[in-house]
């Protein structure tokens, strides 16, 4: 690079890019913040949407499974499940609960968490609640 | 006639004028807007009606208006050069404060035009022109703010006497980024608010 | 090795190298479970692995950048460290917390874990990389404080460079983003968008300043330019990373409930991510090719080639091959991520604290560079891992796109786990890959106990 361009002039660029682009990320995240309730139906996050997020959490699903595409991709995406297992609660809740304690020889195989039926339900009502998420047409199909 | 003839030498050595960084970072720019350009050419093709439909809501003489104040304050800082070559600071200082003005002009027009679109009930995630509406005209005005900045401090250190006619490097330099916010414009204005 | 205190960075990188090992055993682990789906189960399942694996790759190189902060800190500000005491105590007091908190995840239930370690009170746990129970994340508040201050301080007492601003803004800036680590709403979608803002500000924003700047001086060492010029480069490339990679955040804006005007601003702004890979990149060569001296040291030199080299393929290209909204619109989420995931990781942080370590380890073992008996195992050790990453990320890849094939694609979609085991010959190859990965580590390992009977002659 030419004598011209000073060490002064890099250092400017670096601070000035920096906070200009900054402060554009936190404007696009206030703007981001006023759309997003039209797109997540907040209204409809009831407790037992809410118990199930924590115990989705608590129990490291994301370790094995993607929701909405982010996590592991060990196993099935599951921000569509309730629409894939047909709209319908209790298959999910089904599934779960039938989980071999020991695995499936030679598979890969969710494990048995010992949940409780209300415990089914909270994570079947969270599972739900995000099929509802507009996430732009993702996933392409219903496989996700 | 002699002072003419130095001044060419000087000018063939010295391009481009101003500051390489400066350069750098011009380009660095036209590739951002670029891209913004193509993409918009290329979501405009898969969408025609919409993109034709939408743009008719834009104020094209908000837009025209704008651009002949941009191209205006274009002329004031070419001025200034010429009058910081020739030693004289007043001069240069009164055509940097008559650009910095008019880019405030711009600045006060563009945020009526946005005010206009907001009662409208316009915004970035209408549809994807007015996303594409938003983020370049957003992101276009904030380089007119940094350019009004950058030609402040060139402004301040002309008042001080900090240029000559030997060494206007910084004059230069704030005026060839000025240009490359108005030129960014002129692509701009009729991209978005004319071409049907 | 300059000053005295230098050395507190010596148990940093050898904690750094213990948990890398454990890191790769826990990857091949889960390699193994990729194609023996029940290996393991139900002691260790498989997202208790990836925990493992991926905490352990955080918390290493943690220790890494720490070290290598400890170490050049006092260098470039012609001082000793502020407080050798307190870098030794927060060594470890984090080294305690982590290996509790690996202890944790492999000893009990994940659930029980949450429970013991009070997770109702402030959720914070079981979001991907942030599974550490709040105690400890709490504790890594506290350790990057302590660890600020001490640099800081010193920072301040002595010169100031540009190397040590940078690095001290990114550090700073890894400290501040942690913290929204700490936000998790009932709303999943708010929780995800503020989840990048630790993640992806951390590994492209942030950590790319720290990486910068430890490059920078290497670079400075090993070739002898004048300073003035690397650090020009420097802040032109970490002023790209940061102009680009900012708004490049949205490209994780895409599907998970966000506007869609991030599908039009992510994939412009993070269509330019690669800029700076390419700047870092032309300037290592480029610098190593003006070298005012041939330092004895090759393979540290190697090393930062390879950092610029490597970072540039895995987070450059490979970031930019699925960026795009169209394109990650089917590839979101699948084995192109994880292809992508794993070389971007090893160029740009392993390799650069690895380079790092390989230059001052042998500072701090009282000789300017290793015998070229030790130093050529070490480049062996070098090309055997970064050969296994190349196969690794391209068997990856692979199954990515027969992935995104099968299953986003055409009229009749499969489903995943049919997938899965239409892709298992990729899963092997990977796996095998991984085991020359291993081979790597342990000829690189190994070169810390070659003798050889002088340093290699300058």
């Amino acid at each position: 690079m030419s004598e011209n361009f000073t060490k002064s002039m890099a250092r400017n660029m670096f601070y000035g890019g920096a906070v200009f682009f900054f402060l554009l990320f936190v404007g696009l995240t206030f703007d981001t913040m006023r759309e997003l309730p039209k797109r997540d139906h907040r209204e409809n996050i009831t407790p037992e949407v809410a118990q199930g997020k924590l115990l989705w959490e608590e129990n490291d699903c994301i370790g094995c499974h993607t929701l909405l595409g982010e996590g592991a991709y060990f196993a099935p995406e599951l921000g569509n499940v309730y629409t894939r297992f047909g709209k319908n609660k209790q298959a999910i809740m089904a599934f779960i609960k039938s989980r071999p304690v020991d695995g499936i020889e030679g598979r890969r195989s969710m494990p048995q968490f010992n949940f409780s039926d209300e415990q089914l339900n909270d994570i079947a009502e969270f599972l739900k609640w995000t099929s509802e998420i507009n996430s732009a047409g993702w996933p392409p199909n219903i496989q996700g | 006639m002699n002072d003419a003839a130095i001044d060419d030498v000087s000018l063939k050595e010295k391009y481009p004028p101003g500051d390489l960084a400066i350069w750098v970072f011009i380009y660095a720019e036209f590739l951002a807007f670029g891209i913004f350009f193509l993409a918009y050419a290329f979501a405009r093709s898969y969408n025609v009606e919409l993109f034709n439909a939408s743009q008719l809501h834009l104020d094209k003489r908000a837009g025209a208006l704008n651009t002949l104040i941009l191209i205006t304050g274009s002329y004031f800082v070419v001025r200034a050069v010429a009058a910081i070559r020739v030693n004289q600071s007043r001069a240069c200082v009164n055509w940097l404060l008559a650009a910095i003005f008019s880019g405030g002009l711009f600045l006060i027009v563009k945020i009526f035009e946005f005010h206009g679109e907001y009662v409208q009930g316009y915004s970035l995630s209408s549809n994807l022109f007015y996303t594409f509406y938003f983020s370049m005209t957003v992101f276009h005005f904030m380089h007119v703010i940094l350019g009004m900045v950058i030609l402040t401090a060139v402004m301040f250190k002309a008042r001080r006497g900090g240029y000559s006619a030997e060494d206007h490097r910084g004059v230069e330099t704030g005026a060839s980024y000025w240009h490359m916010v108005d030129m960014v414009w002129i692509i701009l204005f009729p991209l978005v608010y004319v071409i049907h | 090795m300059q000053y005295q205190s230098q050395a507190v960075a010596k148990p940093y990188f050898i904690a750094a190298l213990a948990m890398f090992a454990g890191q790769i055993i826990f990857g091949l682990i889960m390699g193994l479970q990729y194609v023996i789906g029940d290996f393991l189960f139900p002691e260790i399942p498989f997202n208790v692995a990836r925990m493992v694996h991926t905490n352990l790759l955080i918390v290493w190189l943690l220790f890494g950048f720490m070290g290598a902060a400890y170490y050049l800190v006092p260098e470039e500000s012609e001082t000793e460290l502020f407080s050798p005491k307190l870098a030794m105590a927060l060594f470890w007091i984090f080294l305690v917390a982590g290996v509790l908190t690996i202890v944790g995840y492999l000893a009990v239930p994940y659930a029980t874990l949450a429970k013991i370690t009070g997770n109702d009170i402030l959720p914070t746990m079981g979001r991907e990389f942030l599974e550490q129970p709040t105690i400890t994340k709490i504790g890594i508040v506290i350790v990057a404080l302590g660890f600020l201050f001490n640099i800081l301080m010193t920072v301040l007492k002595g010169r100031k460079t540009v190397i040590t601003s940078v690095l001290l803004i990114g550090l700073g800036g890894l400290a501040v983003f942690f913290l929204f680590s700490f936000y998790n709403p009932d709303n999943l979608v708010l929780d995800k968008y503020f989840w990048w803002w630790t993640v992806h500000l951390w590994v492209e924003g942030v950590w790319e300043l720290i990486l910068g700047s430890i490059l920078a001086f290497v670079l400075i060492k090993v070739t002898g330019v004048d300073r003035e010029v690397i650090e020009k480069w420097l802040y032109v490339i970490i002023a790209m990373t940061l102009i680009t990679g900012i708004i490049g955040t949205g490209h994780h804006y895409f599907w998970i409930g966000t506007p869609e005007y991030w599908q039009v601003l992510g994939s412009i702004f993070s269509a330019l991510e690669p800029i700076p890979f390419f700047m870092m990149a032309v300037f290592a060569f480029n610098m190593v090719n003006r070298r005012r001296r041939e330092h004895p040291n090759k393979v540290a030199t190697l090393w930062a080639l390879g950092t610029a080299v490597m970072s540039f393929l895995g987070a450059g290209v490979w970031g930019f091959m699925h960026t795009l909204a169209p394109v990650n619109y089917y590839t979101h989420g699948t084995q192109l991520t994880a292809a992508h995931a794993h070389m971007a990781f090893y160029g740009a942080y392993v390799m650069i604290v690895l380079c790092m370590i390989s230059y001052a380890m042998p500072m701090m073992r009282g000789r300017a560079a290793n015998s070229a008996k030790a130093q050529v195992v070490e480049m062996w050790g070098f090309w055997l891992m970064t050969i296994s990453i190349v196969l690794i990320t391209l068997f990856l890849t692979g199954a990515g796109i027969l992935q995104v094939y099968m299953q986003r694609m055409g009229d009749a979609p499969m489903s995943f786990m049919v997938v899965q085991d239409k892709i298992t010959l990729f899963y092997w190859l990977r796996e095998a890959a991984g085991v020359v990965f291993l081979i790597g580590l342990i000829t690189y390992f190994a070169s810390f106990f070659v003798g050889g009977d002088e340093a290699a002659s300058a």
